[in-house]
C-alpha cells in the first residue's frame, strides 16, 4: 500500500488554483476591475465588463451546432469521471499483500509478505511491558518499504522508555527482511486513566 | 556478504541518492560503501529532532474526488441525454438559460464566484500546510540503518504531563492541556503554599517534557495553582 502524500497534495491544489481562478476571473468583470485600474485585457477574454454574460446564447448556439462539440464533450466528461474515480480509489487502503524481495539473496528466490513482516513487527512490540495496543504496516513502494507503528502507551510508561526498545524491534525486523534500512513513523498515544494522588 | 537495499543494484561507488517523501534531509554517510572510511560512525546513534511528518490529507482528497464524480458524472448524463435526441432536461435549460442572461455584476454570480474563489484558496492553503497538529514530534535517535519519526497525540502527552504534576508532593489535583506552543496546568495545591507548589510544578513539568516526553520543541509551561477548596 503507499499513501499518496504527494499525489493528493498536488491534486488538491490544482482543483484549489482552478477555483481560484475562475472565482476571480468572475469577479474581476463583475466588479468592474479592468476600468477602474486603467487595466487592458488581452483580445478574447472572456467577462471585461460588468454586463457580460457568461456563456452567451449566441455562443451556446455555436457550440452546440459545430458537430465536434457533443462528443468531445462527452469524451472529456467520460474521462474526468474516470480520474475522479481513481483518485477517489486510491484513498481507500488496497490491503493487498504484497511480497517484498529479502536482500542478500537472488532477486525472485526469496520473498516476505508485508502483511507477515507487518505481524511479526506488531508482535514483538506486544511483548513490550509499557505497550497496550499496537499496530504494525509495512507501505511505501517495493524498493524503499517504509514501517508505521501505532503504539497505546500504558499509563506507568513513557516515551523515553519505550522509544529504546521499539529502536530494537525495528532493528530485529529490519534484519530479518535483511534491508539496509527501514525508516519508521511512531504514533503514541497513552490509554486514558484517571489521575492518582502522589502517595 | 554484505546486505543490499532492496531492488537496487549495488552501487560500490557513490552514494545512491533516493530522496523519498518520507527521508529525512541528512545526507547518506559514504560509511555505507564497502570502502572503510569511519566505520566506526555507522554504529554511534546520533539524537536528532523527528521531522514533522506531512498529514496525507486522506479525507480531503475523497471529499474533493467524490464531489468532482458527481458534478461530471450529472453533466454527462445531461450531455448523453441530449445527444442521443431526447429534450434537454428542465435544471439544464434553466442553467443555460441563467448563464446566458444574467449579467457579470449580478448578485447570485459574485457571490458564487467569491464563494468558489475562497474555496479554492483554502484548499490550496490545505494543501500546502503540514497539517497533523495534533502530534507532537518527539526527539528520536537516528542512525545509518533506520530513521525513525516519533510523534506523540498531544491528549496523551497531557495526560502524561498530568501524572507528572500529580507526582509533585502537595498537589491534590491537575488538568493540563496541551498547544503546539504552549502547556497550561491547572493545579490544586494542599497542605503547601501555592507559591512552592508552583515553582516545583514548572520545574517537573520542564523536566519531564524533556527527558521523559522527549519531545522535540517542548512547549513552555503556564502554571496556575490554586488552594484545593478541600
Amino acid at each position: 500500500m503507499r499513501e499518496h502524500t504527494k499525489t493528493n497534495r498536488v491534486l488538491l491544489a490544482l482543483v484549489g488554483l482552478v477555483l481560484l481562478g475562475g472565482g476571480l476571473l468572475v469577479l474581476a468583470g463583475g466588479a468592474d476591475i479592468y476600468r477602474r485600474w486603467n487595466l487592458t485585457p488581452p483580445t478574447d477574454w472572456p467577462l471585461t465588463t460588468p454586463k457580460d454574460v457568461l456563456i452567451p446564447s449566441a455562443d451556446q448556439a455555436r457550440w452546440a451546432d459545430q458537430g465536434w462539440w457533443w462528443p468531445a464533450a462527452i469524451a472529456a466528461l467520460a474521462l474526468l469521471m474516470l480520474l475522479a474515480l481513481l483518485w477517489l480509489l486510491s484513498q481507500t487502503s488496497w490491503r493487498r499483500p504484497r511480497t517484498l524481495p529479502v536482500a542478500g539473496t537472488p532477486e525472485q528466490a526469496v520473498a516476505v509478505s508485508d502483511r507477515v513482516l507487518a505481524d511479526a513487527l506488531a508482535a514483538d512490540l506486544d511483548l513490550l511491558p509499557g505497550t497496550r495496543r499496537t499496530q504494525a504496516r509495512i507501505h511505501g513502494p517495493t524498493t524503499r518499504p517504509q514501517a508505521r507503528i501505532d503504539l497505546t502507551l500504558n499509563p506507568g510508561s513513557t516515551p523515553e522508555q519505550l522509544l529504546k526498545d521499539v529502536r530494537g524491534a525495528v532493528e530485529r525486523a529490519r534484519r530479518s527482511a535483511g534491508w539496509d534500512e527501514l525508516p519508521t513513523h511512531v504514533h503514541l498515544n497513552v490509554a486514558r486513566h484517571g489521575p492518582h494522588r502522589a502517595e | 556478504m554484505t546486505s543490499r537495499t532492496p531492488g537496487a543494484p549495488q552501487d560500490p561507488g557513490g552514494k545512491t541518492s533516493r530522496a523519498g517523501p518520507d527521508n529525512t534531509a541528512a545526507p547518506r554517510t559514504p560509511a555505507e560503501s564497502p570502502q572503510p572510511v569511519e566505520p566506526s560512525r555507522r554504529q554511534e546513534p546520533v539524537e536528532e529532532p523527528s521531522r514533522r511528518p506531512w498529514g496525507v490529507r486522506r479525507v480531503l482528497a475523497a471529499v474533493a474526488a467524490s464531489l468532482i464524480l458527481l458534478a461530471a458524472g450529472a453533466l454527462l448524463f445531461e450531455a448523453v441525454w441530449i445527444r442521443t435526441g431526447h429534450d434537454a432536461s428542465a435544471w439544464w435549460k434553466r442553467l443555460t438559460d441563467e448563464f446566458a442572461t444574467r449579467p457579470v455584476d449580478d448578485v447570485w454570480i459574485l457571490a458564487g464566484a467569491a464563494v468558489a474563489a475562497a474555496l479554492g484558496l483554502w484548499l490550496i492553503v490545505l494543501a500546502l500546510t503540514p497539517g497533523l497538529r495534533r502530534q507532537l514530534p518527539l526527539r528520536a535517535r537516528a542512525d545509518d540503518h533506520a530513521r525513525m519519526c516519533a510523534l506523540l497525540d498531544r491528549n496523551g502527552a497531557a495526560l502524561l504531563l498530568r501524572d507528572a504534576a500529580m507526582r509533585v508532593p502537595g498537589v491534590s489535583g491537575a488538568r493540563v492541556r496541551v498547544r503546539r506552543r504552549h502547556v497550561k496546568v491547572r493545579a490544586d495545591a494542599r497542605f503547601r503554599g501555592t507559591a512552592e507548589v508552583t515553582e516545583e510544578l514548572t520545574e517537573a513539568v520542564r523536566r519531564e517534557e524533556r527527558d521523559q516526553l522527549v519531545l522535540a520543541r517542548p512547549p513552555r509551561p503556564t502554571i496556575r495553582v490554586r488552594r484545593s477548596p478541600t
